[in-house]
């Protein structure tokens, strides 16, 4: 009787703690952070995330409190996980990213990317310093903005009107067109959802897709790789200049 | 009168001092009586107790010696010596009464204070607590094993080389403490000597000691060598340890001690009797070396229990900890001191001094530490004082946390934490400070700039604010590649496109009067300038200045974009200079205008047609070279 009275009660909680909306279990997560219970915290955070019915740019702070109580459990992997998605809907919080350098400081790769053109990093630098949408709106309005001017140069009877439309029409086309294509960028990647988080102490890369395969180099938890495919289970991964096939479940898309 | 008063003078310090010199006098005498009498007896044999009184004394009353048999006495005698020493004389008067006693039974057995009456007053003895052994025990005939065994260096049996209560024995015996110990944790080791029946005359320097390695050990000085007699295996030996130590093992396990060797000096009778008539009086000795071994021992050293404290400060024993702060209201840049007493038994020599975490900005100085520690059989005890010097630099109420030192407790078998109460300190502004440098500007304001120190790293906390989940409403409606993001670049294409058709003649018409007019202008003009020369041609002078003047202007108006409303000399002249145009360029210009129109409207000006039309030509042929 009193085992069911306690079964019954425990059910009760877990409904209660279901039932509890996402700004209880918030201020409930940041008082169990506060006070050092961590793993309730990351808990709770996980469970505001889980039951989010679209993630959002609202749910940034949430994946950066996670991130921090995954910090403080220790758990390194998981923690980096959060802070990347936290940045990915919110790229200019500037804890996240402190947070996530400190947290990267502490793994163990130190995978140089001297192998990036500078361009091109500087570039993807650039693409994600902004979210998505304000990408695709820049673009909107700059592309509004030069035909705006464009409608000047034809109609103005005024040449200096009618030169500035010309130059700055040509100027937002370019500027909407760049805006356009970070945003393209930055959609791909988050659908594509290409890169990943090793989230095993260690794993070996192997040559080929299969448990037989020459192992190549190993990797440890909270390195940061790029998908290129899926197959059977196996993940055709790069890293640096290394490219490799890792279990998928060593994995986790960010 | 005078005279008289000095002697007054003299009398009245004479009367001052008396008492003084009288209470010096008094203290000098203070009695003493005392009783004496050895610490240890033996059945059946008689010995002295002796009452020392240092006064004359009277009516001596001896307590009931109830325990003893009492054979003789009081013995009454009296010494008293007088000597100067630099002028000053000491005098000493001592009295002693002395009783012959004889134990009945062994035990401890204690004498009474006895007393005794100086001058009316009476005077209490001390209490004297005496041992008494059992006799002799005559000895079991077994020699053979009696030198086995010394020779086997047993710990505990170690017995004459000959047998009988007669004979002469002497040996060494090791005395150890504790045999079952914890690392550190001190045992005390020394070396005794059994007499029974030879004259020990001196231990010579030819001694071997086992090299105690694996302990650390301190010697604990020996200030006199005391005989006692002791029964040791049913018999009476005279004892005297010669060499005693502490030992504080280094390690766990068991711990041999090697045995030891030490060479005693002894006196024995000569065999060779002379037949002289002095021999019966005066026995000659010779002397004989002997070498006595110690037999060596074995400890049992427990290891330290897993789980030490943090604060564990290699301290084995017992402790007790007393803290005591100088201040806690304090001026910045005026010294606190904490001193820490740690007091106990134990090995007190090897304890840390236990870390001190001052607050930051508290300039903190290495630790005083002072013992004072003794030595002795039963370990060592004693106090260690440590103080710590701070100087706060920065005002400001500050919590020195509580200082703990841990050590292991050898009684309870487990690690103990001393803890000091925690300080609230409260630093007010003090004379080194910016605020009160006003004075001395020189001295004391100059700062020491400080880069921010980086203490340590962490992440950074999370964020408290009020989390807001997104409503269905603000989730964006615009998503990228979907048919409403083209839609927002789609709508503005199609007005503009809308707009553009639908103004296309307003286009045309700007396109017009900018582009082909300013291309057209060239041959606009040197169409008018062939009419004007068939006009010429004709002698029509009317149209042909009319037909020059259209046709300069015209130019002008083509290709300085200038509306034909708003054109006239003026502006001519302003859009050719403002377009950086030579200025005898623009005085040509201007010539052929005014030239063009008096022959139009004053004929009687008489401008020659030909060299009007050649001025106009070279003109616009010039005009077309420059760049507008």
């Amino acid at each position: 009787m009193k085992k069911l009275m306690t079964i019954y009660i425990a059910l009760l909680m877990a409904c209660m703690s279901i039932a509890q909306s996402p700004s209880e279990l918030w201020n409930r997560a940041n008082q169990a952070y506060s006070e050092g219970r961590y793993e309730d915290a990351a808990t709770d955070y996980a469970a505001i995330i889980q039951e989010a019915p679209i993630i959002t740019r609202a749910y940034s702070p949430v994946y950066y409190n996670l991130g921090n109580a995954r910090f403080k459990q220790g758990e390194l992997s998981q923690a980096i996980l959060a802070y990347e998605r936290c940045l990915r809907l919110k790229p200019t919080d500037k804890n996240a990213k402190y947070n996530l350098q400190f947290a990267q400081s502490r793994i163990i790769d130190n995978i140089a990317d001297t192998q990036v053109f500078f361009l091109r990093q500087w570039l993807t630098t650039f693409r994600n310093m902004l979210p998505l949408g304000v990408w695709m709106w820049s673009s909107i309005i700059l592309f509004s903005l030069m035909l705006i001017c464009l409608l000047l140069f034809a109609f103005s009877r005024s040449i200096g009107v009618r030169k500035a439309g010309f130059y700055v029409s040509i100027v937002c086309l370019v500027c909407s067109v760049i805006c356009f294509s970070n945003a393209a960028s930055l959609q791909h990647r988050d659908t594509a959802r290409a890169e990943a988080i090793i989230t095993r102490g260690i794993v070996n890369a192997k040559a080929s897709p299969d448990r037989s395969g020459t192992e190549l180099f190993t990797l440890h938890e909270g390195t940061k790789v790029t998908i290129h495919e899926v197959l059977g289970g196996y993940a055709n991964i790069e890293v640096g200049n290394y490219n490799g096939w890792i279990p998928v479940n060593t994995l986790e898309r960010i | 009168m005078i005279g008289n008063m000095r002697r007054l003078t003299y009398i009245l310090t004479a009367v001052c001092l008396f008492p003084l010199l009288g209470v010096g006098i008094l203290r000098a005498d203070e009695v003493q009586f005392r009783a004496q009498a050895p610490a240890q007896v033996i059945v059946g044999r008689p010995f002295q107790l002796a009452y020392v009184v240092n006064q004359r004394a009277k009516d001596i009353r001896p307590p009931e010696f109830k325990d003893f048999d009492y054979i003789a006495g009081p013995y009454t005698s009296s010494s008293s010596s007088t000597s100067f020493v630099n002028g000053r004389r000491t005098s000493s008067f001592q009295m002693t009464y002395t009783y012959t006693l004889m134990a009945q039974k062994e035990g401890t057995f204690t004498i009474p204070p006895a007393t005794v009456t100086i001058s009316g007053e009476q005077y209490t003895s001390n209490g004297v607590k005496i041992t008494v052994l059992p006799e002799d025990q005559p000895q079991q005939s077994n020699s053979g094993s009696g030198q086995a065994a010394q020779r086997s260096g047993s710990q505990q049996s170690a017995q004459s080389a000959q047998s009988g209560p007669e004979q002469g024995n002497i040996f060494m015996r090791t005395i150890v403490s504790k045999t079952k110990v914890y690392e550190q944790e001190a045992i005390s080791l020394s070396y005794k000597v059994y007499v029974a029946g030879v004259d020990l005359k001196q231990f010579t320097n030819n001694t071997t000691l086992p090299d105690f390695t694996s302990f650390l050990q301190q010697k604990i000085d020996l200030q006199d060598i005391q005989l006692e007699l002791e029964n040791y295996n049913g018999r009476n030996y005279q004892t005297a340890t010669i060499y005693s130590t502490l030992l504080y093992p280094q390690k766990s396990g068991d711990i041999q001690i090697e045995p030891a060797s030490f060479e005693a000096v002894l006196l024995v009778p000569n065999q060779a009797r002379s037949r002289s008539i002095f021999d019966d009086f005066f026995n000659s000795y010779t002397t004989a070396t002997r070498t006595l071994r110690a037999p060596g021992a074995t400890i049992h050293v427990a290891p330290l229990p897993a789980g030490k404290p943090a604060s564990y400060a290699g301290g084995v024993g017992k402790f007790t900890m007393d803290s005591k702060i100088s201040a806690t209201d304090v001026k910045a840049n005026e010294a606190i001191t904490l001193t820490l007493t740690i007091r106990g038994a134990g090995n007190m020599k090897l304890l840390k001094t236990p870390g001190v975490e001052w607050p930051e900005g508290f300039e903190q100085y290495d630790p005083k530490v002072t013992n004072n520690f003794k030595t002795s059989t039963g370990g060592m005890s004693g106090t260690r004082t440590i103080e710590y010097l701070a100087i706060p630099r920065a005002a400001g109420e500050y919590t020195l946390p509580a200082v703990e030192f841990g050590y292991f407790d050898t009684e309870k078998g487990q690690y103990q934490v001393l803890r000091t109460p925690e300080y609230t300190l409260h630093i007010a502004r003090g004379a080194g400070d910016q605020a009160a440098a006003g004075s001395q500007p020189s001295a004391v304001s100059y700062v020491n700039k400080e880069d921010i120190r980086e203490l340590g790293s962490d992440i950074r906390y999370i964020s408290a604010a009020n989390f807001v989940p997104a409503e269905e409403n603000e989730v964006p409606v615009v998503v990228f590649g979907s048919w409403q993001m083209y839609l927002l670049y789609g709508c503005p294409l199609v007005v503009a496109l809308l707009l553009f058709v639908l103004f296309r003649k307003r286009i045309r018409e700007n396109a017009d009067i900018i582009g082909t007019r300013k291309r057209q202008a060239n041959s606009v003009a040197r169409k008018r300038l062939k009419k004007a020369k068939t006009l010429m041609a004709e002698q029509k002078k009317e149209p042909f200045f009319e037909e020059i003047e259209r046709a300069s202007l015209q130019y002008l108006s083509d290709r300085l974009a200038i509306p034909t409303a708003d054109l006239n000399k003026d502006s001519i002249t302003s859009t050719l200079r403002s377009k950086a145009i030579d200025e005898s360029l623009i005085e040509r210009t201007n010539r052929v205008l005014s030239d063009a129109a008096f022959a139009r409207y004053a004929p009687a000006m008489g401008i020659q047609p030909e060299q009007l039309y050649e001025q106009t030509e070279s003109l616009i042929n010039d005009l077309e070279d420059c760049k507008l």
